[in-house]
């Protein structure tokens, strides 16, 4: 009986030594789940700080804390973290597929699943919505695998123009199921600010200070309404040198299935689907925290010869009705010989007949 | 010169290089007219298969069209030196050439009266012609190759693409030049029906009558004439005038 006591005892202060410990410990009350205010603090407080942990445990804060999963904290995916953290033992984390399992199943039946797993493609900590994410973001993602040049002389083995189409469209445009797609346009800077100079996404810094401290959408946006209209997108165009709008195809629901369709290698599949397509655009405008916010555009922005943006344009898709017009119009002005002098070459033969005759 | 105006005289009009060189032309236009309007209106013209094989094949006979204007041009201005000669309106046809030209299409063709003009090797176009040939060889078939040759390597020339504009603007131009040679093809195939015309083109040779040589040169030895080269009625009716 007197041993069992002791043993009682024994066990119930080493207990409170462990939890006084885990108390005592900066930081601790990381650990002490269920708390939702402030919960993902005490973990940033080392993993955001680059010079605590080692490269691969950082977390940039600035861009985790836009996540979703920022909002579902820390403790939804590393339930499991002793107490004793850190002690150099793993720590558990929660597969994605268990919350996204829809994505997992439709992801085991493609392409990439003997590659690589999601992480192979997405940083938990910095994951952004289709939304929030430029196509050439997307793109620089494949791009961690699959070298650009040997893409292209891939896709150029059955695909005209395959460098052109491999710079303009996202990877996934071909290589997903999407049924819908809309115009995203990415802001685009030259290098030494000339006009000519190569182009490259351009970054929140830079605009921010190009656009004198303002929002960075009332560069192309100057009434400050969320909406970019086409005399807006005129003027964009004309007043700025070294910045351009670049537009991509892109789907609106990006499936997990990266798969070779075969209908997309029909080019008529884009280049015949009709100006209805192009009418939704947006501006992908750059956030602090490295995400896209997206600015609508007028309806069929990316039609008009004109105003529209310059270097967007689709063979057979981005037919401009008003261009077609004129077209036609020369056309039947060049008929107006044939058809016209024709007729009354006809009516008047006799006079010719009789000339001849006499001749 | 002959005083017998039945006698018909041979002329050598189109030499075998300009011969094979417009019927390259004219095939290689046709091809481009028709996969162009597959190219922008798939979903209505299927002559080719496919999509992608109306853009090869319109970049090859694109290609091909520009190789050949290239060596026409090169013919005329450098072999044959008669480029100008030929091409550009003088004074003459700019001050009554194109009138008179003009005039007899418009009225006098259907009256029945002759046409103010004959060719000969070194003034192979009335002044018509040569307005209409000037903006054609000049202005629209180097335009519509260069915006050609553009959208063809729109990543390796993307200077001068936005030099000229931006993409947009050189498929724009580039399809209204289309149109507009279109345009031209269907005149230029009818007006080939008024004169004589395609049989010089195929064969090279053409029967002239040879009395109608005389009047060209007969007006400059009248005093107080303007002479008006290529226009034998006109200085006929001078020439009546004074002898009146």
């Amino acid at each position: 009986m007197r041993y069992r006591e002791t043993a009682f005892f024994l066990t119930l202060s080493i207990a409170a030594w462990v939890c006084l410990s885990v108390l005592a410990q900066p930081g601790a009350s990381a650990f002490s789940y269920g708390e939702e205010a402030g919960k993902n603090e005490s973990c940033l407080a080392c993993h955001g700080d680059s010079a605590q942990v080692p490269k691969g445990f950082f977390i940039d804060t600035k861009h985790f804390n836009q996540t979703t999963h920022a909002r579902i904290g820390c403790e939804a995916c590393h339930a499991a973290v002793p107490a004793t953290h850190p002690d150099g033992a793993k720590v558990a984390r929660a597969g994605c597929g268990e919350c996204h399992a829809d994505v997992d199943r439709e992801y085991a039946t493609g392409l990439h699943v003997k590659k690589t797993t999601c992480n192979g493609c997405h940083n938990p900590h910095m994951v952004h919505s289709p939304k929030e994410i430029s196509g050439q973001e997307i793109n620089a993602m494949c791009s961690n695998c699959h070298n650009t040049l040997e893409m292209t002389a891939r896709h150029g083995e059955w695909l005209p123009q395959s460098e052109l189409h491999l710079r303009m469209l996202p990877c996934i445009t071909c290589h997903t199921g999407s049924k819908e797609y809309f115009i995203s346009m990415y802001i685009v800077k030259s290098k030494n600010g000339s006009m000519f100079g190569k182009q490259e996404v351009a970054g929140y810094d830079e605009l921010k200070q190009m656009s004198g401290g303002k929002e960075i959408v009332s560069l192309i946006d100057k009434n400050r309404d969320n909406y970019v209209s086409l005399e807006e997108l005129r003027v964009f165009n004309r007043s700025q040198n070294s910045l351009r709008l670049h537009g991509m195809m892109t789907p609106v629901s990006v499936s997990h299935k990266f798969e070779i369709l075969d209908d997309r290698r029909n080019c008529t599949f884009c280049h015949t689907s009709g100006p209805a397509l192009m009418q939704t655009s947006f501006i992908a405008v750059p956030e602090a925290d490295g995400s896209y916010s997206r600015v609508p555009v007028e309806k069929g922005a990316v039609l008009d010869a004109l105003y529209g943006t310059p270097d967007f344009y689709m063979m057979g898709s981005t037919k401009n009705g008003a261009l077609n017009k004129i077209g036609l119009a020369i056309i039947c002005g060049g008929l107006i010989m044939p058809v016209g002098h024709g007729f009354v070459r006809f009516l008047t033969r006799k006079n010719r007949n009789t000339k001849e005759h006499k001749s | 010169m002959s005083e017998n105006s039945s006698e018909k005289k041979r002329i050598y009009l189109q030499p075998w290089p300009v011969r094979i060189w417009h019927w390259i032309n004219a095939t290689g236009i046709i091809v481009l007219i028709v996969t162009g309007a597959q190219i922008r209106f798939p979903e209505s013209v299927a002559v080719l298969s496919s999509y992608k094989s109306a853009i090869d094949v319109h970049n090859v006979t694109g290609l091909i069209v520009s190789i050949s204007f290239s060596f026409w041009f090169f013919y005329y201005k450098m072999v044959k030196n008669t480029l100008d000669k030929l091409y550009i309106p003088d004074e003459e046809d700019l001050k009554h050439g194109l009138v008179r030209q003009l005039l007899y299409y418009c009225f006098w063709y259907f009256l029945g009266r002759p046409s103010p003009y004959h060719a000969s090797p070194d003034h192979k176009f009335n002044p018509m012609q040569k307005y209409a040939y000037l903006a054609v060889m000049f202005v629209l078939m180097p335009l519509v190759g260069l915006t050609g040759i553009l959208l063809l390597n729109v990543t390796p020339l993307r200077i001068l693409v936005l030099m000229w504009g931006g993409i947009k603007f050189i498929v724009a131009l580039h399809f209204l030049l289309a149109c507009s040679l279109l345009a031209f093809l269907c005149t230029h195939v009818y007006l080939a029906t008024l004169g004589n015309y395609i049989k010089p083109m195929l064969i090279g040779w053409e029967d002239v009558e040879e009395h109608e040589e005389k009047h060209v040169e007969a007006p400059a030895a009248i005093p107080g004439y303007r002479p008006v080269r290529h226009y034998p009625e006109y200085a006929e009716m001078q020439h009546e005038q004074r002898q009146g």
